[in-house]
């Protein structure tokens, strides 16, 4: 029919294409159209030409960061429609198999969610910068001129008078770039990173270290701190939103550059749980705990029978909607599955529940609900014994479990009965530790771990495939000690049943603001499904100053059932490897395609990845430390600017953001303005954005980015994914940005395009001609990520299948509309040599994807984490809290909310009758949505959210226009630090839907740039639309810490920024 | 080996346009139960249908009732009912046989309310008459009006009723009246309405119900089903099972 259709189209595309009068009549469905198409009659008028295969492109969302499929329909070169991607796990249920004909698959659209279907109008937003700005004005003032790409890339290398015609700065010398690139010998990195090693384990001191690197002592930022590591320090990278493949592409700079400082934006999304699902998930190694990954676990939503949810609001955010609603929806309705939901807010999923499902839990306080089952669950032995009694990896095989814990395992008791580190054998005299080599022949000390079994102690190694150990459950024990007297112990489950048992189920609920019985009615419910139970958690939990602690809680409780790595139980994210490692077979592995340069060493700006006793600068301060020190978590967002506003613990000199918005997604992000607009502490900021956004708009250069739509990455997946995949996204219209030569190469300026300039200019080796190796080139965005492309065809057992020959014309064809400064098929073809036609396979579907049968192996996911899951955190009890020099707890528990010296705010809290939280709306993502008119048509502002008993106490009504305020910002106000200060000021919603006492608003509306308010460009005027300022955004009334004062209130351990702590007031207006 | 709805509700799709016209029964049915609110559908069909800010052709009405904590919120998507009795029809003034819209007999769009924009003169007095509020005068607005520069995707072709058709200037549809009309041109192409092909809960059904064998004449007959304002005597193609009466929410 298409083929016929089409002939006739072409022959009449001439003749009738100037004839509109073949407007529609009653005379044309008297005709039949279905008919007509059949018989290849149809007019050039009439063909739906967004159904055929050559005008559709599949790729990947990015309007948020759940990665949904998407088949972008393009009429003319333009993107017209977007939909889901029926190769796309996330847009069907079950997705349709990779071996499906592309032509089969153009009239099948998968379904996704209203900012999927706005996207294009991202791409096609009138405010986007396609030229880089420099700023003519003041930082922020919103003044700028175009400047040409190559200057602008010269003047941050070489650095200067840069803003000589800026008032007031006439005099200011900037330092560039090549000035930060100080140290470059990978040798002397190498020594150097080895010294500071040994510095802060105190077998090294300052002066030695001096003495030894005496000869490049210049090159570090302060010899009297040599684990400030070098100057190529100061140069600090930063990021919003960024997945595979951009990630490895800045990754490659910033290695060879030597920055220690490249910090991403988790903390701000839900960091803690990350960070305590990293800790869960350590593993024993020798003598203590490692490779602890950063991510964390989701349900098996389309198996599981009964689901608590804890602050997963998965209509309308969660990773996400198109792939999560379409797995429960049916099941729900038909019984198949039971949730109880843990939200102040009676959010959609909650109402989809049945009448006890909601469970208005008071914010932050999700672990003592936890802690209450936890209590319920061990003291009525719901728990799973067999599974909780393995001590290692061979006695979870031998029940048939993939993963195991360590509730078993004997932890050592100081002298006060705190838990500390597990006992080694070694220290009871049970079994010498011995020396193992490892896989690459490195040889390392090896200490057995201890049970009781039956009363006896036995030595364990945790990762035996062999001999299987089993052990007592619940140990309080003294054993006699290897050297004289005895050693005191308890078992990981003894300690939790201890730490459960501090408080009785109804002291529990009275912190949580509810009944007891429901955490009991939900303890029974949980623990009889077997393993299709689950509790489910995202940001709610995480995102308060006891993030780690409540993440920990609940998590543990999915240990006590036993349900990792199950169908309907908890499992992870699996996806196909692109960096090439993986497998011989895969062409271009990176690791050897990547020039030797010096790793990165010295203390990050934000003392991650650190310990605050081993610095050079805990002598001299003690407690409370200046700032925290993160030795569990990374990419703390919350830290990147204020830290660099601190200069501690050193200056930094340039700042490259990208995709970043911190002073709009961060609670008190005003306070990163101060930063941005020092220009001592700041000397240069440089950033990489499709619009003047709300922390670019104070840059001292903007580089125009690409849209998605226009640009590669490989999104990856998340733990609720039961499928293995690699999405990937790529160019699928053309860029409106300037056209540029880099590399001798013509490409539309982008954010790797920067990158490519700076690398070039500074002469980095990995980067040019040559840059993978002799013959291989990095010039261009897509010299890696076809490679990686390709890498990602060839992972697994088996290749992807060869593209067909219908593949590679349809390949081609619905690529026509694209230039050569983007797409080239012959340059992409000889990128990838003899892997095309499987590059050519997983482009066209948008990506590699497994199939739905191949998910699930008997009652088991096949995709399997498959590893110890830690009930008691050793890692995290020895770290000491920097602020008060106390340890960790190893145990989570309930904790209350704090500030960073253990405070709980009552000063900040008096006056203030409110709980301010916040929510997502699916129209919404933070800050990048409100571009999008389809959306803000839809939802023109959004409301905040009041309680009718607190709208009754405080005389609101629904429409009442009110100005949020609190303790740390009580006007109400966003001062931008450019003369404008935005007043709070949203309208009310009265409603029923929320726990009374909490106030809510939904995140993206009440923006300040990103076409929000004037700009003046190139001496013109660009009038702001006032739709992007619509609406109230109230982060900056969120608590500011009272001890680092530029900072808001955050979770010391797992690094989370607190949403959901703050106490406010609405001030009529 | 199940298939997702989407797929058998477009082989159901393809049996049912192989039968005559006239044989066939277009119907919607929307599983409120399992709406989760997320407005793809509202979104998604401006984006096919090229409409502009604030023009909706199904709207999703957003409902809470209780008082805490005993609440119940309800999601109420409301397209073109597609009358059998079209109080629109009745209240044009174009009317004869070259009329400006009509309770279509024949085609693809058999059973649909249709609307042909070379006829219509926006006289808007269809809009009041339709009891659903599903009609709209298009204002001739656009998504970029008061920013910097008109944008290539808003003067992109939409494809209604078959015809590929700038929405330019002064050009139809503006001044129009403008309706849902089950995404005729979708239909006609073996494509869901677009609403129901987004639907990311599988709330929406779409079908020749009078085929027992479709999903949607499956899903109709193992509930209540329940009608928007039925006392209005309409006659909608398009039905509802809900949890709530609806009739006292929507009213």
């Amino acid at each position: 029919m298409a083929k016929r259709g089409t002939t006739r189209r072409d022959f009449l595309k001439t003749g009738a294409a100037g004839c509109g009068a073949l407007a529609l009549s009653q005379l044309d469905f008297a005709r039949g159209l279905v008919a007509r198409a059949e018989a290849g009659e149809l007019t050039a008028q009439e063909l739906y030409e967004l159904g055929k295969v050559e005008n559709t492109l599949n790729t990947v969302c990015l309007n948020c960061n759940t990665g949904c499929g998407i088949k972008v329909k393009i009429l003319d070169g333009v993107a017209a429609k977007i939909d889901g991607n029926p190769y796309s796990p996330w847009t069907m249920n079950p997705h349709l198999p990779m071996a499906t004909e592309l032509g089969a698959t153009a009239k099948v659209d998968g379904a996704i969610c209203p900012k999927g279907q706005a996207g294009h109008q991202g791409a096609y937003d009138p405010y986007r910068i396609t030229r880089v700005l420099k700023r003519i004005g003041k930082r922020g003032e919103g003044k700028w001129k175009s400047v040409p790409f190559d200057q602008a890339i010269d003047e941050i290398v070489k650095g200067g008078k840069l803003f000589a015609d800026v008032p007031g700065e006439e005099q200011r010398e900037v330092a560039g770039l090549a000035s930060m690139y100080a140290l470059r010998d990978p040798k002397v990195f190498e020594e150097m990173a080895a010294d500071i090693a040994k510095l802060r384990k105190k077998k090294l001191t300052v002066a030695e270290f001096k003495a030894k690197h005496a000869a490049n002592l210049d090159k570090l930022i302060d010899p009297d701190h040599p684990d400030f590591g070098p100057r190529n320090n100061q140069f600090v990278y930063m990021w919003g939103r960024k997945k595979g493949g951009r990630s490895d592409f800045s990754k490659r700079f910033y290695e060879a550059f030597g920055t220690a400082n490249a910090h991403g934006h988790t903390t701000v999304c839900q960091g803690s749980l990350y960070f305590a699902c990293k800790a869960m998930s350590e593993q024993y190694a020798g003598d203590g705990f490692k490779d602890g990954q950063k991510f964390y676990w989701q349900a098996d939503l389309e198996n599981s029978e009964y689901v608590v949810f804890v602050g997963a609001n998965l209509f309308d955010a969660n990773y996400g909607p198109p792939n999560r609603t379409p797995r429960i929806t049916q099941r729900l309705v038909d019984g198949a599955l039971k949730i109880a939901v843990l939200d102040p807010r009676f959010s959609k999923l909650a109402s989809k529940g049945g009448p006890s499902a909601w469970i208005p839990v008071k914010p932050g306080t999700d672990a003592a609900f936890a802690m209450g089952m936890t209590r319920w669950i061990l003291e009525n032995q719901r728990f799973d014994s067999k599974f909780l009694a393995n001590a290692n990896k061979a006695a979870a095989a031998a029940d048939k479990e993939a993963t195991w814990s360590n509730g078993p395992w004997l932890v050592k008791l100081g002298k006060d009965g705190e838990p500390g580190g597990f006992l080694r054998a070694s220290e009871i005299g049970l079994k010498a530790k011995e020396v193992r080599k490892d896989k690459d022949g490195k040889e390392s000390d090896f200490e057995w771990l201890v049970v009781l079994k039956d009363g006896k102690p036995v030595a364990f190694d945790p990762n035996d495939e062999k001999e299987a150990v089993e052990g007592d459950l619940f140990v309080d024990a003294e054993l006699p000690a290897e050297q004289a007297g005895t050693v005191r112990v308890k078992s990981s489950l003894q300690i939790m049943r201890e730490a459960a048992q501090q408080k009785t189920l109804a002291e529990y609920a009275a912190i949580c603001g509810i009944e007891p019985k429901v955490i009991e009615a939900v303890a029974r419910e949980f623990t009889s499904h077997g393993k299709k139970a689950a509790i489910d958690m995202h940001r709610g939990p995480a995102q308060h100053t006891n993030g780690f602690y409540n993440i920990s809680s609940l998590m543990n409780l999915n240990l006590l059932v036993g349900n990792f790595d199950w169908a309907g139980g908890m499992i992870a994210a699996s996806t196909w490897n692109a960096d090439g490692t993986k497998t011989d077979k895969q062409p271009f592995s990176f690791k050897k395609l990547t020039p030797k340069t010096g790793k990165p060493f010295g203390l990050s700006i934000i003392r991650h990845d650190a310990k605050y006793e081993e610095s050079t600068i805990f002598e001299g301060a003690k407690y409370p430390a200046k700032r925290n020190w993160w030795p569990l978590s990374s990419d703390v967002y919350e830290e990147i600017l204020p830290s660099i506003a601190d200069a501690y613990p050193y200056g930094a000199k340039a700042v490259f953001s990208y995709m970043a918005a911190p002073t709009y997604a961060l609670p008190a992000g005003q306070t990163n303005v101060e930063a941005l607009t020092d220009l001592e502490k700041l000397p240069l900021y440089f950033a990489s954005d499709i619009v003047v956004g709300p922390t670019s708009m104070y840059a001292d250069y903007v580089f125009p980015d690409l849209h998605y739509l226009e640009r590669w990455e490989l999104h990856g997946s998340h733990p609720n994914m039961p499928v293995k995949v690699q999405p990937v996204r790529q160019p699928v219209i053309a860029s409106p940005n300037e056209v540029v030569k880099v590399f001798g190469e013509e490409q539309p300026i982008s954010y790797e395009a920067v990158w490519l300039a700076l690398a070039d200019r500074l002469g980095l080796p990995g980067f040019g001609k040559d840059g993978f190796g002799p013959g291989q080139d990095l010039r261009r965005p897509e010299d890696l990520y076809l490679r990686m492309v390709a890498n990602v065809a060839f992972d697994g057992k088996e290749p992807v299948a060869d593209a067909s020959a219908e593949d590679l014309r349809v390949f081609a064809e619905s690529r026509r509309h694209l230039p050569k400064s983007v797409f080239d098929q012959a340059r992409w073809e000889a990128v990838c040599g003899a892997a095309w036609p499987k590059v050519v396979t997983v482009l066209t579907r948008g990506g590699r994807f497994d199939t739905q049968e191949a998910s699930y192996k008997g009652d088991h996911v096949a995709n399997k984490y498959g590893k110890l899951i830690n009930l008691y955190q050793e890692k995290t009890a020895k770290v000491k809290d920097a602020f008060t020099g106390k340890h960790y707890l190893g145990l989570a528990r309930y904790v209350p909310q704090v500030d960073t010296l253990g405070r709980e705010p009552t000063g900040l809290i008096e006056g203030f009758d409110l709980h301010l939280i916040t929510q997502r709306d699916v129209r919404m993502t933070k800050s990048r949505t409100i571009t999008q008119s389809y959306l803000t048509s839809s939802l023109p502002e959004n409301p905040i959210l009041v309680s009718s008993v607190d709208a009754k106490r405080l005389g609101l009504k629904t429409g009442s226009k009110v100005k949020v305020v609190s303790a740390t910002n009580p006007d109400g106000l966003w001062d931008l630090k450019n003369g404008t200060k935005k007043p709070m000021v949203g309208t009310v919603q009265v409603t029923e839907t929320i726990r009374p006492g909490i106030v809510t608003f939904t995140l993206g509306h009440g923006h300040w740039a990103t076409g929000a308010s004037d700009a003046q460009i190139d001496g013109m005027l660009v009038k702001g639309d006032p739709r992007r300022a619509a609406g109230v955004h109230a982060n900056a009334a969120m608590w500011i810490d009272p001890h680092l004062k530029n900072t808001c209130f955050i979770d010391k351990v797992g690094g989370s920024v607190s949403f959901y702590d703050t106490r406010v007031r609405l001030v009529r207006v | 080996m199940n298939q997702d709805k989407l797929i058998t509700m477009q082989e159901d799709l393809r049996r049912a346009l192989a039968k005559p016209a006239e044989q066939r029964r277009w119907a919607m049915l929307i599983d409120v139960r399992k709406c989760v609110g997320c407005h793809a559908c509202t979104v998604g069909c401006a984006s096919e249908n090229k409409l502009p800010p604030k023009l909706w052709y199904r709207p999703v009405f957003e409902y809470e009732q209780g008082k805490f904590p005993a609440v119940t919120r309800t999601f109420l998507p409301r397209p073109c009912m597609q009358c059998d009795k079209p109080p629109c029809v009745a209240a044009c003034p174009v009317k004869g046989k070259d009329g400006a819209t009509w309770k279509e007999t024949k085609g693809a769009a058999n059973g649909l309310v249709v609307i042909n924009y070379a006829k219509c003169i926006g006289c808007a007095q269809c809009v009041p008459a339709c009891p659903y509020q599903a009609r709209t005068i298009d204002p001739g607005t656009n998504h970029s009006d008061g920013t910097p520069a008109p944008q290539a995707y808003e003067a992109a072709a939409a494809f209604e009723y078959g015809t590929k058709r700038q929405r330019l200037g002064g050009s139809q549809p503006i001044g129009n009246a403008r309706k849902c009309h089950f995404c005729v041109h979708r239909l006609q192409e073996g494509q869901l309405p677009m609403c129901i092909s987004t639907c990311v809960g599988r709330a929406g059904y779409f079908g020749d119900e009078s085929d027992p064998q479709s999903l949607i004449a499956k899903v109709k007959k193992a509930n209540k089903i329940q009608i928007l304002k039925a006392p209005k005597g309409t006659g909608p193609r398009v039905y509802y099972v809900a949890n709530e009466k609806l009739e006292v929410i929507y009213g």
